[in-house]
């Protein structure tokens, strides 16, 4: 068994981040249905929401089980965490509206416990955290996913994703070249996702690391990238609700960056202006 | 017991229950592909299922072969090229799937070839600008340390590897074992794409209710993602194997293989039946 190299100290724990983002992830997600009851796009920016969301619980899931040397690098369980959650987001999309967000769910953490099933007996690496944390990461990767799909089409539907409309000299035709799928979006989307889901932990880890200000770190990441969402979100909804998107987005970010600086300068040590190594003539 | 006394996470050692349980899995799990698929065509899926697990097995398995350095490595302090597992196998395989797709018309024995040459080469051309920057850059030459003389070449290596490191630098086996590595991974990620991607052409029309010229850009982008995301579990899976560094085919590490073996089959016919099942169901 492997020991703990890292530890928590005080913070919340882990299970209120977990209860926390799974129940806002969930309620932002099904807030996004008030777009097929008002028959609108203008809802679409609470699929960002959602993803922020579920991306501040994951980078927390993350540090869980990053703080036992798994010897692999920090950025491999945010690969892990969406490469499981694009699978089983793909195939929730094809049951009815209501259900989707809650089969992803399901269908994510079966993948995700019996891949950490599999690491942990299989691959013999018997850390206490590993089932438990590939189960969360793959939810996290398969709901910020469909938060992303949310953002950027308005919908989570597989008949949404794949199909979009393109005008061509007043006529609107349907294409499945102009979609979430189709055109590619879900690929920028996953990467997204992945960087800022692993980026804090290996950013903030080490002796100094302190909970606030990783998991605002998260949050400054999740509205960077719902900022470039909102902007390729203007290909797919009308540009009113991609442009409430992209404001809620840009506000987002800069709250969450102000408060990262602060935070930093908060835990930083002093700091001087020592000077490069003066050049020396004659040696 | 701090943590600089703690043993490594993972020994070599191998858990026969979970082996066992690892492959009675993934017979259930063909076996539920073969339950739900069509009735006129449960051969066909089912044969999708197994093309997809031997391309995880091809991942899983060929990334023992590639030279891992991690941050040691950046210090010069072991050998391999300094990045972790999971980018490697991801670098590799991605190039690799990106030259097989472009061939996918062509047939799949065409495809899979040409995958496997852009992951190889891919990992030619890594290990050999890694060997440019440790031998001109940073003044270190080439010496394994788990080794006393290339299996190879037959070069000696003790000479050569600094007090206190775990030798450094690529030698001449770990450059072969990275390419042997990056063309069994590109193979491997091609194969995924083209079994998803004959399967979505055929059953995607009448599941979409829409012309197959018209379901082109679906197929290809689901089956690139699934192949993506298939692909990432097995890097990681095979990185949480490996954890940490191993040198290539000379390393005792590598003799793990058959643990990642049976995790790359029981992690791919899980993910791969999740992916056959949009069409079925």
């Amino acid at each position: 068994m492997s020991v703990k190299v890292e530890v928590i100290e005080g913070g919340v724990p882990h299970t209120t981040i977990l209860a926390a983002g799974l129940v806002s992830t969930l309620v932002c997600l099904y807030l996004t249905y008030l777009n097929v009851l008002t028959g609108t796009q203008l809802f679409s920016f609470f699929g960002g929401l959602a993803m922020v969301a579920a991306l501040v619980w994951g980078s927390h899931t993350i540090k869980v089980l990053c703080s036992y040397g798994i010897g692999t690098g920090v950025p491999s369980a945010g690969m892990i965490a969406f490469g499981s959650g694009v699978i089983a987001m793909l195939l929730a999309t094809k049951f009815s509206i209501l259900l989707i967000p809650v089969v992803a769910l399901v269908l994510a953490a079966v993948i995700g416990f019996i891949l950490g099933y599999v690491s942990n007996n299989i691959l013999n690496m018997k850390i206490p955290a590993m089932v438990q944390a590939l189960t969360e990461m793959a939810v996290v990767g398969a709901l910020s996913l469909m938060g992303f799909a949310a953002l950027i089409t308005g919908g989570f539907t597989f008949a949404g994703l794949t199909t979009g409309s393109v005008t061509f000299m007043g006529m609107t035709l349907q294409t499945h070249q102009q979609s979430f799928i189709g055109g590619g979006l879900i690929a920028v989307a996953f990467l997204l996702g992945a960087i800022a889901i692993q980026h804090p932990f290996n950013a903030t880890l080490g002796p100094g690391w302190k909970q606030d200000r990783m998991l605002m770190l998260t949050a400054e990441c999740g509205f960077l990238s719902m900022i470039v969402a909102a902007v390729m979100s203007f290909a797919l909804i009308n540009a009113a609700s991609a442009l409430i998107a992209l404001i809620v987005a840009i506000i987002g970010w800069i709250y969450t960056y102000g408060q990262y600086m602060e935070m930093s300068k908060r835990d930083a040590a002093a700091w001087l202006d020592s000077k490069p190594i003066p050049d020396v003539e004659g040696h | 017991m701090s943590a600089v006394a703690a043993k490594p996470a993972a020994g070599g050692a191998m858990n026969p229950t979970a082996m066992v349980v690892g492959i009675v899995m993934t017979l259930v799990l063909i076996g539920i592909c073969y339950m739900f698929a069509p009735v006129d065509s449960q051969m066909m899926v089912v044969s999708v299922l197994i093309g997809i697990i031997v391309g995880g097995v091809l991942i899983g398995f060929g990334t023992h072969f590639v030279p891992v350095g991690g941050a040691p490595a950046a210090m010069g302090q072991a050998p391999g090229i300094a990045t972790g597992v999971a980018m490697l196998a991801a670098g590799a395989g991605l190039a690799g799937l990106f030259g097989g797709a472009w061939a996918a018309e062509q047939g799949m024995v065409v495809a899979v070839v040409t995958g496997g040459v852009g992951g190889g080469l891919m990992m030619a051309i890594t290990c050999m600008m890694v060997n440019f920057v440790y031998v001109f850059g940073m003044g270190i030459p080439s010496a394994s340390g788990k080794v006393a003389n290339d299996p190879i070449t037959g070069d000696s290596q003790a000479e050569f590897k600094s007090q206190g490191t775990e030798g450094h630098g690529l030698p001449f086996v770990s450059f072969v074992g990275g390419v042997i590595g990056g063309t069994l991974g590109g193979a491997g990620g091609t194969l995924i794409y083209i079994e998803l991607l004959g399967l979505y052409e055929e059953m995607l029309p009448n599941v979409m209710q829409v012309t197959p010229a018209q379901v082109m850009p679906i197929a290809v982008s689901t089956a690139g993602m699934f192949a993506v995301g298939l692909f990432l579990v097995n890097a990681v899976l095979t990185a949480y194997n490996i954890t940490g560094t191993i040198e290539g085919p000379h390393d005792p590490k590598f003799s793990r293989w058959p643990r990642a073996i049976v995790a790359s089959a029981c992690a791919s016919a899980l993910c791969g039946l999740v992916a056959v099942l949009i069409v079925v169901l």
